[in-house]
């Protein structure tokens, strides 16, 4: 934690998804959908959020037999701290802003 | 979430396929992330959706494994060797990309036209070439042969005539002239050239005859022709020095001999076609710039050309028989006789022939200028005489200029093509030793960790000394040795841009006979001496060795306490 690394409009929309359910778990595909950035893009800022400790994950109990266990996102408590800073600071920067529906 | 009605799709089941076998192929590193992806495919709403994820997967695999691929060149070679008694600190230094890029800068260097073709001559100055025999190496014969094919199917007669000069093998040889010569009859001058050679025994009496019919006023034809009769038959005669009268006869009685030689001598031109020889050498090397020199120069070095020991001693026959007019008070017989060898010997270090044939000319024209001008001074003609003696002064200025090395710029350059052909030979060796070592140390480091993980620490550390340092070694000599190198690669492209052949053709073979110079001097009867040596020295430094270390042990080996 505490490390401030420059963040990517994709990765400030990510952010923002996971802060608007803060503290639930959500999938993958649902961020995706929420956020519209596409899997080959979505993964590897979840992969550095995870690195960072800035992200919680988990692994799902598969629901239906035959099918993979999911894998489960938040954020951590301290994070969000950091990410609702972040988003604040670039909406200021007019560098990014939420997509409509989620303002 | 529902599944999608066309999951089932051709191509929905085709992007689940593609993501599988990601999956399974993903790097161990990322693999949970993959997993994670993947696990979420079925939840795509429709077969647009499940293309859509199935690609960000692959897109993402494709970042992985690149990644993962940039982390283990970020790694020493063997970077899996840390379970080892000394831990990192036995790894090589210098990560798997450096060597990469010092590899591949030294492979680049030589991939580069000079780098290729100082390659290809070096190779070709090692490999055993057996010249007592006219016996060329398999490879060399395979080039040939491969030249002549296509040259055979695009009709190309003069590669053909190249080929047929420049094969060592007889059959094909004489194959290969008739083909030429049938392709393109300017090349009739190919009956000419092929050489004597014992094992080679093409129809020179049929192929002679058709040269003089074609070329009757060139002296080589009848020269060469004299030459099939008995090519032997002059040596004997020299062995004891100074010729007496009943040997004389001897030759003069074989009335076949002396009239083709005697029509030789009356030629109005002499033309060993080496010339032609060199021009077609240059066509065929500009055209084929891969053939190593010395494919391309073998067929020159066996160049026929008249027996000189024949013509210096039709010369003394003919300088014989005017001392014998002249004794018999014949004496305008006796003076066009020396007329007629000054002028073939004129015509011959005139003509178009090597520099061996000038200089041979020059000296059969001095012996008969020196008799003329003894002639001229007994009979009082004190103007002629003078003259024959200026001619004898000049032939002798010449012949010293055309002597090797006769100025300080032709010694040095001589001295610096031997200097560079030691250069060259000694970068190419350590080159290739560092090269198999390099390749060595990285295989041994990468294929079979777990046996140098356990090996003894001398041995996993001098394998990481050679990892380390073999392929800097390996760029170091590359570049050195194509450093060396430039100057012969001057002197063969000099050789393929120039018309002045001779001069360029002498240059080249100096060159190539320093650059040969050393593995024949190595690989030759000195072979053996070299290897003994080698093996008695290095048996003789191991025992030194072994003595001083067990000295050593001895004296600071701890006392035992009693």
């Amino acid at each position: 934690m505490g490390l401030r690394i420059r963040l990517s409009k994709q990765t400030l929309a990510v952010l923002d998804a996971l802060l608007g359910r803060a503290g639930q778990w959500q999938h993958g595909y649902s961020l995706s959908q929420s956020t519209g950035i596409p899997s080959g893009t979505l993964y590897p800022i979840l992969m550095r959020l995870e690195k960072l400790h800035w992200l919680e994950t988990r692994w799902e109990e598969a629901k239906t037999r035959g099918r993979p266990p999911r894998h489960l996102y938040r954020l951590s408590g301290t994070a969000r701290e950091w990410a609702r800073e972040e988003i604040r600071a670039a909406q200021e920067r007019r560098f990014w802003k939420p997509a409509e529906h989620e303002a | 979430m529902s599944m999608s009605t066309q999951e089932n799709s051709v191509t929905a089941r085709l992007a689940r396929w593609a993501l599988g076998c990601a999956v399974r192929h993903w790097p161990e590193e990322t693999r949970p992330w993959g997993l994670a992806l993947a696990a979420e495919i079925d939840e795509t709403a429709s077969a647009f959706e499940t293309v859509r994820w199935s690609l960000g997967g692959i897109m993402f695999f494709l970042r992985s494994v690149l990644w993962s691929g940039w982390r283990w060149m970020k790694l020493p070679a063997g970077g899996s060797l840390s379970g080892g008694p000394e831990g990192p600190s036995m790894l090589p230094k210098r990560s798997r990309a450096f060597t990469a890029a010092v590899l591949a800068a030294a492979a680049s260097l030589l991939a580069l036209p000079e780098g290729r073709e100082a390659i290809r001559t070096v190779l070709a100055s090692w490999q055993e070439y057996n010249w007592q025999d006219y016996r060329q190496s398999d490879s060399d014969a395979r080039t040939l042969e491969r030249l002549a094919t296509r040259a055979g199917k695009e009709k190309d007669a003069s590669t053909l005539a190249f080929v047929a000069l420049s094969t060592t093998d007889p059959k094909r040889a004489v194959e290969l002239v008739e083909h030429a010569v049938a392709l393109d009859p300017g090349l009739i001058w190919l009956y000419s050239a092929s050489s004597h050679r014992p094992n080679y025994a093409p129809p020179r009496e049929e192929w002679l005859a058709r040269l003089q019919a074609a070329d009757p006023d060139n002296a080589v034809p009848y020269l060469l022709a004299a030459d099939e009769l008995d090519p032997l038959r002059i040596c004997p005669l020299y062995q004891h020095g100074i010729l007496k009268d009943a040997e004389f006869e001897l030759v003069e009685s074989d009335s076949k001999w002396m009239g083709l030689m005697e029509r030789g001598f009356g030629a109005p031109r002499y033309d060993s076609y080496v010339q032609k020889h060199y021009r077609l050498t240059r066509t065929v090397w500009n055209r084929d710039k891969n053939l190593s020199p010395k494919i391309v120069l073998y067929g020159l070095w066996y160049h026929a050309i008249p027996s000189l020991l024949n013509l210096r001693f039709f010369g003394r026959v003919k300088i014989h028989e005017a001392q014998k007019a002249r004794a018999a008070g014949d004496l305008s017989r006796a003076e066009s006789l020396l007329g007629e060898v000054d002028a073939f010997g004129t015509r011959m270090a005139d003509g178009n022939g090597d520099k061996i044939e000038k200089l041979i000319g020059m000296a059969i024209s001095r012996s008969a200028d020196k008799e003329l001008a003894d002639f001229y001074s007994s009979r009082g003609n004190a103007e002629e005489a003078r003259r024959a003696a200026l001619r004898v002064e000049q032939i002798d200025e010449r012949a010293r200029s055309m002597r090797p090395g006769h100025d300080s710029a032709t010694r040095s350059q001589a001295q610096a093509f031997q200097w560079e052909g030691i250069l060259v030979q000694g970068f190419g060796i350590l080159g290739v030793i560092a090269g198999f070592a390099a390749l060595a140390g990285m295989l041994l480091l990468e294929l079979w960790p777990a046996r140098i993980r356990n090996a003894k620490t001398i041995w996993r550390r001098a394998l990481c000394w050679i990892a380390d340092y073999a392929p800097a070694t390996l760029l170091v000599a590359s570049a050195a040795f194509l450093m060396s190198f430039l100057p012969f690669q001057h002197a063969f492209t000099e050789y393929r841009s120039s018309s002045y052949v001779l001069a360029n053709q002498e240059r080249l073979m100096e060159a190539l006979g320093d650059l040969h110079g050393i593995p024949d001097y190595v690989m030759g009867v000195n072979a053996h001496v070299l290897i003994w040596a080698f093996v008695t020295i290095a048996l003789t430094a191991l025992l030194l060795f072994v003595l001083v270390n067990g000295i050593f042990r001895a004296r600071h080996a701890p006392s035992k306490p009693a």
